[in-house]
Formats: C-alpha cells, sequence, structure tokens
C-alpha cells in the first residue's frame, strides 16, 4: 500500500488507512432455500486471496429464513458466516440488498468483497461499491495479491481478450470485483470443517419507491450453456437458421446442447443466452465443438474451461485450429451430415456399430 | 415525462484488428459509433414520450467528436443532447464517470427542468461492465431496475417494467425519479432521419458543458478521480491444447476421425460411454 497522501485525494473518498480494513468477503446469494451455484463458485478465488493475505474467508448471506445454509456456506471453506435473517430482505430488490451489505461493510471494513456476477449480482454490485466510494472491477477471471503492497490484483481481460489488465484500487478499500458464472469452480465440500456464525442486523427499510407485482419461473425449455457437458456452437460460418437445426440434432445425438457465437446470435440464428464469450457465457463442458467459429480471442475466452475443443472449419488458416485440440479442415454442410449419420448408427446399434465404425 | 438517456461513444470494436506481427491492438484509424446497446433506451424514451408527452435528453460524458454521434441520436427524434466534454474527465474509470453523469443530470434537472426518468443502455461495448447506472442511481439515491425489456408509463409518478433474471420474469412498478436500465436488443430502435438530423442541427440543440460549468473538483474526475488502476498488462495465457488438424479425404473420412478421438482420447470416451454405455 502506498502511503496515504489525503491532499491529493479525491475529498469524497473517505481517507482511511487501508490496514484497518481486513477479511475477504463473498456475499452468498440464496434463492428458493439454496444457496446460488455460482456465489459458491466465488469462494474458490475468495479463499486463494484470504489465504494470501492470512486473513479470514467470510461469507455474507442475506435473506429471509436463510440462516441454517450458513453452515454449508462453512462446509465450503468459509471461515465465519454473518447472517441477516431478516422478513424485510424477503424480497430482493438491489438497493434493499445492497445498502444491507453497505451496512455491515462499514461496521466490519472488509478489505475484499466479491460478488458472483449473476444478474442480480451485476445489478447490487456496483451500487454497493459506489455507496461505500470505493473501486469495482466486474469479470474478473482471476486474482492475485501483490506481496509488497497487500494490494489485491483483478484481473480481468479488456475488450480484445488478447490481453489481461491487472487492476487495483491502491487508495481505496474494500476491493470490490466480481467474476462471471462458471469461471470458477464450486471448492471441494467438508463435511467436518467448523467456523463462526454470527447473526446481524440491518437498519435498511423496506424498499418504498419500487414494487415487485409479479414474478414467475421461467421453463427454460433447452438445458443452459452453463451445465451442459457437451456443447455444439454454431458460428457466422453456418450462415443461416437451419445450420442452427442441423447443430441441434448432432447435440441432442452427442447428449448436449447449442451454443452459439455473437456473429451468430446477432445474425438473429441463435438466442443471447446461448451466446458462448467474452460477453457472453463460460462454460466448461468435457466435449466443445466449435461449427463454423472463426476462433476470435473474445469467443475463446469463454471455453478456457473446455475438457476438449473439437472444430470443424472449412477454412485451412482458421485461427481456431492452434486452440482446439482436433480440428477438421471441411464444409461443415458435408460433415455434420456424416458425422450425424455415424452417430445415429451408434446410438442404434450400440458399441458393436461403433466398433464398424472403427475398423472400416 | 422528461426522459435523460445516457449514451456513450465508443470505439467500432469489430474494426479493431490485432498485428499479426507484434499481437498487438491496431486502435489507430477506427472509426467511433454511439454504443449499439444505447439505442433501445434511446427508442425507449422516445416511445415514453410519444405516450406521455414531455422531453427526451440525451447526455454523454465524451471528447467532441462525440457531437456526431449525438446528432444521429437527435435524427432519431431526441429532443436535445448535452455533451460533457472536458481534458479532465478523460481517463476515467466507471466510478468517475458515473460521478461526472450524475452532477450533468442534476445541473439538467436545476437548469432545464426537473428530470423524471434516466435511461441506460445494458452495456458498453468497449467495456461491458453494466456498472454505470446502478452508480448513477447511488449518487442520486434513486431506485434503479436493470434488464428491463419493456416499460410503461404509469400515471405522471411511476413506471411499470419488465425485467428478465436467469430463471425468473419480473414485473415491478417504479416511483419517479428512477434510473433504468434497458436489455440489450429489448426494442427495435427506428431509423434516423436525415431531416431531424438537420433540423436539430440548424437549431444547434446541442449543447456542450466542460468543467467551468460542472464545477467539479478535480481530484475526482477523469484518471485522478478513479478509483481503479490499472497496474499492468500481460499476454493472456495460452491453453495448452493438442492441436490436431485432420484433412479428410471426403466427409465420411471426417466423421470417422473424429468418432475415433471420441474412443482413443480418455476424456472425450466419456462422452462416447454416455451413447453406448459403459462396456465401452
Ligand atoms: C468487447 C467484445 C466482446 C465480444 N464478445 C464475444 C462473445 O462473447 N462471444 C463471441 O462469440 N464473440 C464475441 N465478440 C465478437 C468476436 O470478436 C468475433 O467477431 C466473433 O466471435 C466471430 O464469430 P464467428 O467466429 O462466428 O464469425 P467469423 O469470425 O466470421 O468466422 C466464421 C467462420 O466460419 C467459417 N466457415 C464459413 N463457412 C463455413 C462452412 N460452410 N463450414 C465450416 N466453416 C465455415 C469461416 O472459415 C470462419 O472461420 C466480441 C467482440 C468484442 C469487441
Ligand atoms: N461516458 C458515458 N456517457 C454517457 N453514458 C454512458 C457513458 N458511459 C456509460 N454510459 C451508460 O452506461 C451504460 C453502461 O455502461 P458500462 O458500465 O460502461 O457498461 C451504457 O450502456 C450507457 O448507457
Amino acid at each position: 500500500m502506498m502511503k496515504m497522501d489525503c491532499e491529493k485525494l479525491c475529498p469524497e473518498w473517505p481517507c482511511e488507512p487501508p490496514e484497518e480494513y481486513k477479511d475477504v468477503w463473498v456475499v452468498v446469494e440464496a434463492e428458493e432455500g439454496k444457496l446460488s451455484e455460482a456465489s459458491l463458485q466465488m469462494l474458490t478465488p475468495g479463499r486463494a486471496i484470504a489465504d494470501k493475505l492470512k486473513e479470514n474467508l467470510v461469507g455474507v448471506l442475506l435473506g429471509y429464513g436463510v440462516s441454517q445454509l450458513a453452515e454449508e456456506v462453512i462446509k465450503y471453506g468459509a471461515d465465519r458466516v454473518i447472517v441477516v435473517d431478516d422478513e424485510r430482505l424477503s424480497t430482493y430488490y438491489p438497493r434493499v440488498y445492497g445498502s444491507a451489505v453497505v451496512e455491515l461493510a462499514k461496521k466490519y471494513k472488509p478489505s475484499v468483497i466479491l460478488v458472483a456476477g449473476t444478474r442480480r449480482g451485476r445489478e447490487f454490485a456496483p451500487y454497493v461499491a459506489n455507496s461505500l466510494k470505493a473501486g469495482i472491477t466486474a469479470d474478473c477471471t482471476d486474482f492475485d495479491v501483490d506481496e509488497t503492497t497487500r494490494d489485491v490484483l483483478l484481473i480481468r481481460p479488456p475488450f480484445a481478450a488478447i490481453l489481461l489488465a491487472y487492476i487495483k484500487t491502491p487508495f481505496r478499500r474494500p476491493q470490490i470485483g466480481t467474476a462471471r458464472p462458471n469461471v470458477f469452480p464450486v471448492p471441494k465440500r467438508d463435511e467436518g470443517r467448523r467456523g463462526e456464525v454470527v447473526l446481524e442486523r440491518v437498519e435498511i427499510g423496506q424498499e418504498s419507491r419500487m414494487k415487485l407485482i409479479s414474478r414467475r419461473k421461467v421453463e427454460k425449455a433447452r438445458a443452459g450453456v452453463e451445465k451442459a457437458s457437451v456443447i455444439v456452437s454454431g458460428g457466422r460460418g453456418i450462415g443461416g437458421p437451419e445450420g442452427m437445426e442441423m447443430l441441434r440434432r448432432l447435440a441432442e445425438l452427442l447428449g448436449g446442447t447449442v451454443g452459439a457465437s455473437r456473429k451468430a446470435v446477432d445474425a438473429g440464428w441463435a438466442d443471447h443466452e446461448m451466446q458462448v464469450g467474452q460477453t457472453g457465457k463460460s462454460v466448461k463442458p468435457i466435449l466443445y465443438l466449435a461449427v463454423g467459429i472463426s476462433g476470435s480471442a473474445q469467443h475463446m475466452l469463454g471455453v478456457r474451461e473446455a475438457q476438449r475443443i473439437v472444430a470443424i472449419n472449412i477454412d485451412p488458416e482458421a485461427s481456431i485450429f492452434s486452440q482446439a485440440d482436433y480440428s477438421v479442415v471441411g464444409d461443415y454442410r458435408e460433415v455434420v451430415p456424416a458425422l450425424i449419420e455415424e452417430l445415429e448408427k451408434i446410438r442404434k446399434g450400440g458399441v458393436k456399430a461403433l466398433r464398424e465404425i472403427l475398423e472400416s | 415525462m422528461r426522459i435523460v438517456v445516457g449514451v456513450k461513444w465508443v470505439p467500432n470494436t469489430q474494426a479493431v484488428r490485432i498485428d499479426p506481427e507484434t499481437g498487438t491492438l491496431i486502435r489507430k484509424g477506427v472509426p467511433s459509433i454511439v454504443n449499439p446497446h444505447d439505442l433501445p433506451a434511446v427508442e425507449a424514451a422516445l416511445r415514453l414520450r410519444e405516450r406521455v408527452g414531455g422531453e427526451v435528453i440525451v447526455v454523454s460524458m465524451a471528447p467532441p467528436p462525440a457531437v456526431k454521434g449525438l446528432e444521429l441520436v437527435l435524427g432519431m427524434g431526441a429532443d436535445r443532447a448535452v455533451l460533457v466534454t472536458d481534458r479532465v474527465f478523460a481517463g476515467a474509470d466507471t466510478w468517475a464517470t458515473s460521478y461526472v453523469l450524475s452532477r450533468a443530470i442534476q445541473k439538467i434537472s436545476a437548469e432545464i427542468g426537473r428530470v423524471d426518468l434516466v435511461l441506460f443502455g445494458h452495456e458498453t461495448i468497449d467495456s461491458s461492465t453494466s456498472h454505470v447506472q446502478a452508480q448513477v442511481a447511488s449518487w442520486l439515491d434513486w431506485p434503479y431496475v436493470y434488464y428491463v425489456s419493456s416499460i410503461e408509463p404509469l400515471g405522471d409518478n411511476a413506471v411499470r417494467v419488465e425485467r428478465e433474471l436467469e430463471e425468473y420474469e419480473e414485473e415491478y412498478v417504479v416511483e419517479l425519479p428512477a434510473v433504468v436500465s434497458i436489455a440489450i436488443k429489448a426494442m427495435k430502435p427506428r431509423p434516423v432521419s436525415l431531416q431531424s438530423k438537420l433540423r436539430a442541427k440548424l437549431e444547434r440543440r446541442i449543447i456542450t458543458w466542460t468543467n467551468a460549468d460542472l464545477k467539479l473538483d478535480p481530484r475526482c474526475v477523469g484518471l485522478k478521480g478513479s478509483p481503479t488502476v490499472v497496474a499492468k498488462t500481460v499476454d493472456m495465457p495460452e491453453v495448452p491444447r493438442k492441436k490436431e488438424v485432420y484433412r479428410p479425404r471426403d466427409p465420411k473420412d471426417a466423421a470417422r476421425w473424429i468418432i475415433r478421438k471420441m474412443v482413443e482420447d480418455e476424456k472425450l470416451r466419456e462422452v462416447m460411454k454416455g451413447i453406448v454405455g459403459d462396456e465401452l
């Protein structure tokens, strides 16, 4: 940490020595009596930062009827959980939820606050940051600690995604960051792990200027790309919506779902929810099959966690070939139907059919 | 209803190329455009004005060439535009941007007339943070809501909005004044009318404010006023991959090569097992 010269800083910022701030917080969202997987994932980088700083990892759990979930947060790696179980938090409003976090942060002075980049997280986190007059870094892909200054480095790709920027907030605490779901794994659950649960109260009133009128769960007809173990993704090279249908058939045969590049989404062939990449979803399938996708840095950022990438592209110079495990040079209009045909045989004939194909 | 729409002037990131020699970005000569995700917010504002009357004011913190973008938005039908521009605002992160924008909105309220609603786009194509909306709401101490796909007036003092989360569709009534962030592609922006664009130009409906007008502490704006600092940049580490490239004789050959990999590669074998069963 640099020496503070309050005269040089914006007077909007409270000039407080950063040494007063301790511990790494992860705001843990709960919905319908369950912890959100995306927030559990944030305990992974949270634990790593806390260990580097030799500070505690603290889960912050807000809601109504959430107390019984506190022990779970500890089993996933927290040392302590601060719980606010309050009827006024039974309906989520960004300002109510955000203000509750702000109040707790003013009392406890954490040095770091991590928030999962779910839709809600992305909505309330910048409110928390601004209300604390602190900086915030969105969509981090990694974190580190500067050993000399003890500043946390919030690492994220700027728009080109070929670089990683190391961002810090040397004069402000807490240091706040979000990460998209699936960028980090859920930590291992340790049944025997013990920790402290602190019940807290907050002053915040009910949101009186905004009211939830209705809420309904939308049954997503097709499994989302986030959870799929096989994804067949189409890019601009598929040339139209019919191409997407062909990929859907292939995905079905492989027991997976379909994804898309941004160009395929922009062309209207695929839903935004299916977009993979920096401004879409981060995915972690066993098999990612990229069809008619060139391999832009922004797209590939979303598939870093894929175990295997297979590409089909007509252009022998396509940059995806140097970023995939197995690539076939060819026109997908020929290769994909052939693949569908063989897989149909295998679906029908099982191992025997598979052997025949391999031996021929 | 007086509606302010925040619009950013951004480099056309689709036109940014990577230098194959050095692997660095070529920004030179990259044209700037109005952030495409802000246009649905402009459209939403114009539709609200058509229903309840009032005025649509576009505001942008940007260098002077952004006037071109503001002319386009005036051509869509916005009533006026405020360009907030000053060298001291350069290099701002989202905190410092939201500070200047919210002070500009307060100045509009004080000098032009009470602002009832501030609309923003979902995110900018050059930084994609979706921070500015919540930060402005925090400065103004107004209610706010993200991911809004439709917005309807409800008398003079409220709007009804629909929005989508990962697994829920929700409907809210939000009292004014408020900040609302419009979802990507929520509304198709109307085309620019050359006539209205020209008229706006003739009537000089773009106001420019510098820090001489806003009188903000220079320690709170631009690079100096940004709590976040880029400490360094490094190349994105490469993920190790097998990089086997196959040129098949024919499509069937291609299909079989892929299937063979799905048996030989221990990881992919799991997927094949899912199809033929565990006896594989
Ligand atoms: C800030 C920012 C964020 C972005 N975020 C994302 C993101 O989240 N996700 C994303 O995907 N992109 C993103 N992009 C866009 C990205 O830069 C690329 O433009 C995009 O990924 C390209 O999509 P594509 O590969 O489908 O299209 P193209 O680059 O046009 O590639 C099409 C490919 O199809 C091949 N092809 C053509 N015909 C056939 C055929 N018959 N058979 C087989 N192959 C064929 C071609 O050889 C070519 O390689 C972002 C860009 C920016 C600036
Ligand atoms: N400099 C700016 N001037 C006006 N509006 C802005 C500016 N920067 C961001 N915005 C608005 O805030 C939204 C979110 O921006 P961002 O946080 O950069 O993703 C954008 O879609 C714009 O509506």
